[in-house]
């Protein structure tokens, strides 16, 4: 899954596409590869993206959850056959952890054409796969394992059978041989090589056996074989190479059964390949409840109770909860809204759902209607980290700017979080206000958060605003900042809303001051300050 | 004497499924030894697996066997069962699991990582009556701690003297058989190795406590610092391992030791049966 140039570095860091890739990522080899070539839709695609959702949200309602995580883990054991069927296409002849690949695979094949019968999925079995699994099948046994049995072939049943017995009478030789020396050196048994000690050694050495080396207590020895044991020796050889040219012969006719499949077989790796992709999206919109977006054709981003999940996962994990989001947004708008609000999630939702979009996979939201962009950008907070040393935050805002101002995209979403914010705010202003006359004009679709005043109205766009705190909670005497954080979350109302006039949102920042511990004093003063 | 039978029974006696051989050394008779055991295992009738931390090249095993190759080391013929495969990795590419059908020399390899060992063991040890493995000191002592016995051979081909090699056994064996932490005592952890320096601190500073390592291979020093150390420290291991017999092998291509009084020294030092089986014998 390639972002291309739908997004920037910082852009997906800060929209979570790494995040999102990596719940997306489908379980096979073949999955990985299809995977690597998903590229987003462009704006002319929409009708593509559309069905592409439509159906994973309908497979995600059609199969059940179950079924999805059963062939999940089908695609995660199924072994790469690619370089086998190449191989036996061009004539080489495999070998048999090969054939217990192949084995493996066809089962696979099988069983996720069974997992997923009744459901609008088409099978992935096909004449190429019952073929080498039927030429297979004497391999398999009723074992997971695969052996070149018997069965194969008659001649390498009777191959086996010469060398067993030639191997029986060779080892006969060789027992006889070893019983007839260690009953001589008065012993139960000797092995390959074995220490007789000069002081218990009466007379001469047992015939059949040689000394390998001398010392002067000991002499290290070795069974000697003799003529019956080398015949018997020679007949076994000949029956092991008996055997060896009967299984290459049964290993060829099986490769070249394999190649013949090749075609078919490729073709069930190719439509694997996209199904494990597509149940890896199915999976994805089962697990967080998303739904289908309307893929529409005018710059624009409406959604209903939306989520930005990786910050969702986030609070779960952390027992809390997000509050999902609406918004309608059609061309370049203003949102304001106080500190700790969720202006930047809500920045966030916007490009993570135009993402999901322009991939054609299912939102996390109750309803939406999502352009497909060719940009998706970001200015401001949290993009200057890639500045570098030469670069102050404004210098790296401006440079940023001029990049997305120049870019001849055209369907831009731009996403800006306190965009000048860094200057002073007379001029600040100036500038936010040009650049949404800026977007306007292109009809760019865009959202710019600020805490600047006025914006709205002066660059004539519309203006959206954070609900912010229903109260102002009470100051803790103890720094318990997480209990404060919990506090200031029940009593925020992150819903956003769209407000006529263009009076700013209070922007709670001496109490959110307060509530997160600064000194008493100091809050005072700001109070006085403020009343000035 | 069929020394293979006599290590099998005392193994099986202390309950354990898995052999590790270990050696003091090249050379020692580790793979006499490995063979010894597993030949008598298989003339008992017992369903026999055998594995290789290393990759251990032609080995000879009879019908039957469960073993552990790479893939890509599987010979072409006898064909074997193939059990198996579940995608751990050694350093010759993919492991599988096979049994052997006739006679022949095949190549054993185990797995790179200490868990991918870990599972290779448990996967073979699950199908047979006994696994024998070829072991590495450095890689047994997480594998052998459930119900595993150590057998440690030693010899000529290791050091200069009968006493050296007498004095190694004996120290390997008095590390590996690190008594396990008491419950509930007062002891002092570490979290790496026990060196001859941490030894000589502790020493210095008139520990008492229990001084607990993971295990025997996280004891550090040569063998006269070690009797030392033993002497001197209450040291102990969460993960004890149980060492069931020594072997010796007198010979080597530079020198040779009287067979005999090597194996009473190194039963004599070591405190565990003994066996010479070259000679056949027993002390």
């Amino acid at each position: 899954m390639k972002a291309q140039d739908l997004v920037d570095e910082r852009a997906a860091e800060l929209l979570g596409f790494e995040w999102l890739r990596e719940r997306l990522a489908p379980k096979s080899p073949y999955g990985a590869r299809n995977f690597a070539q998903v590229v987003p839709y462009r704006p002319g695609d929409e009708e593509a993206a559309q069905e592409r959702g439509l159906r994973i949200a309908a497979l995600a309602e059609e199969v059940k959850p179950d079924r999805v995580a059963a062939a999940q883990a089908a695609f995660d054991a199924l072994p790469d056959v690619s370089s086998a069927v190449a191989r036996a296409s061009l004539n080489e002849t495999l070998q048999d952890p090969d054939f217990l690949d192949l084995c493996r695979f066809c089962e696979s094949v099988e069983r996720l054409d069974e997992l997923l019968a009744g459901s609008s999925l088409t099978e992935v079995e096909n004449d190429a796969t019952a073929a080498v699994l039927t030429a297979l099948d004497p391999g398999r046994n009723g074992a997971p394992g695969f052996y070149l049995a018997d069965a194969f072939d008659a001649e390498l049943g009777a191959a086996r059978k010469v060398l067993e017995q030639t191997q029986a009478a060779l080892d006969a030789v060789r027992g006889r041989e070893a019983a007839l020396v260690a009953r001589e050196l008065q012993r139960s048994e000797v092995g390959d090589e074995f220490i007789v000690m000069r002081a218990e050694l009466q007379g001469a050495l047992p015939a059949g056996v040689r000394v390998v080396r001398e010392t002067p207590a000991y002499l290290l020895c070795a069974l000697e074989h003799g003529d019956v044991y080398l015949e018997a020796l020679a007949r076994q050889q000949q029956a092991f190479d008996a055997v060896a040219a009967a299984e290459l012969g049964v290993r060829s006719q099986l490769s070249a059964i394999v190649g013949r499949q090749a075609a078919g077989m490729n073709a069930v790796a190719l439509a694997l390949g996209q199904l494990d992709v597509t149940l890896a999206a199915v999976h994805f919109a089962q697990q967080y409840e998303c739904v289908a977006a309307v893929v529409v054709r005018e710059n624009a981003l409406r959604f209903e109770q939306a989520r930005f999940l990786p910050l969702d996962s986030e609070l779960t994990v952390a027992g809390r909860s997000f509050v999902p989001i609406d918004l309608a947004l059609s061309g370049a708008a203003v949102l304001t809204g106080p500190n700790m609000g969720g202006k930047s999630v809500s920045l966030q939702t916007c490009g993570f759902l135009a993402l999901l979009a322009a991939f054609g996979v299912p939102v996390p939201a109750a309803n939406a209607r999502i352009a497909l962009f060719d940009r998706i950008g970001w200015l401001g907070l949290g993009a200057e980290s890639h500045g570098g040393g030469l670069l102050s935050s404004f210098a790296h805002e401006l440079v940023s700017l001029k990049k997305i101002l120049s870019d001849d995209a055209e369907r831009l979403l731009l996403l800006a979080d306190e965009f000048a914010r860094t200057t002073n705010p007379h001029e600040g202003r100036a500038l936010v206000i040009a650049l949404l006359e800026s977007l306007r004009e292109r009809g760019a679709c865009a959202l710019v958060a600020t805490h600047l005043q006025g914006i709205a109205v002066a660059a004539g766009v519309r203006h959206f605003a954070v609900r912010g705190l229903r109260e102002i909670p009470q100051a803790r005497a103890a720094t318990d900042l997480s209990a404060a954080l919990r506090e200031l979350a029940e009593a925020m109302d992150y819903r956003i809303v769209e407000v006529e006039d263009d009076e700013i949102a209070r922007a709670d920042a001496i109490a959110l001051a307060e509530l997160l511990g600064a000194d008493a004093a100091f809050v005072k003063a700001a109070y006085r300050a403020l009343s000035q | 004497m069929d020394v293979g039978l006599r290590i099998l029974e005392l193994a099986r006696t202390a309950g354990a499924r898995s052999i590790f051989v270990v050696g003091t050394g090249k050379g020692v008779g580790k793979s006499t030894t490995l063979n010894a055991i597993y030949e008598a295992a298989w003339r008992t009738g017992l369903r026999t697996g055998i594995a290789s931390v290393g990759h251990k090249p032609r080995w000879r095993l009879l019908p039957r066997t469960l073993f552990a190759t790479a893939r890509a080391l599987l010979p072409a013929s006898p064909a074997c069962q193939i059990v198996a495969s579940h995608g751990l990795e050694s350093s010759a590419g993919a492991i599988l699991y096979a049994r052997t059908v006739f006679t022949g020399e095949y190549d054993l390899i185990g797995p790179s990582t200490a868990s991918g060992l870990r599972e290779s063991i448990a996967a073979i040890e699950s199908q047979c009556d006994v696994l024998l493995v070829d072991g590495a000191i450095d890689r047994i002592a997480t594998l052998a701690a459930s119900d595993g016995a150590i057998v440690v051979a030693c010899g000529a081909a290791s050091a200069t003297t009968p006493a050296q090699a007498v004095g190694d056994a004996a120290a390997l064996i008095a590390r590996l058989q690190i008594a396990a932490a008491t419950p509930n005592a007062a002891t002092v952890e570490l979290a790496g190795a026990l060196t001859a320096t941490t030894a000589a601190e502790l020493i210095a500073a008139g520990e008492r406590r229990e001084i607990v390592v993971r295990d025997a291979t996280q004891i550090v020093m040569s063998a006269t610092s070690l009797a030392q150390a033993l002497a001197r420290l209450r040291i102990r291991a969460r993960r004890p391992l149980r060492v069931v017999a020594a072997t010796v092998c007198a010979v080597a291509a530079e020198r040779s030791f009287d067979p005999a009084p090597f194996l009473r020294e190194v039963r004599d030092a070591t405190g565990v049966p003994s066996f010479d089986v070259f000679a056949g014998a027993a002390a």
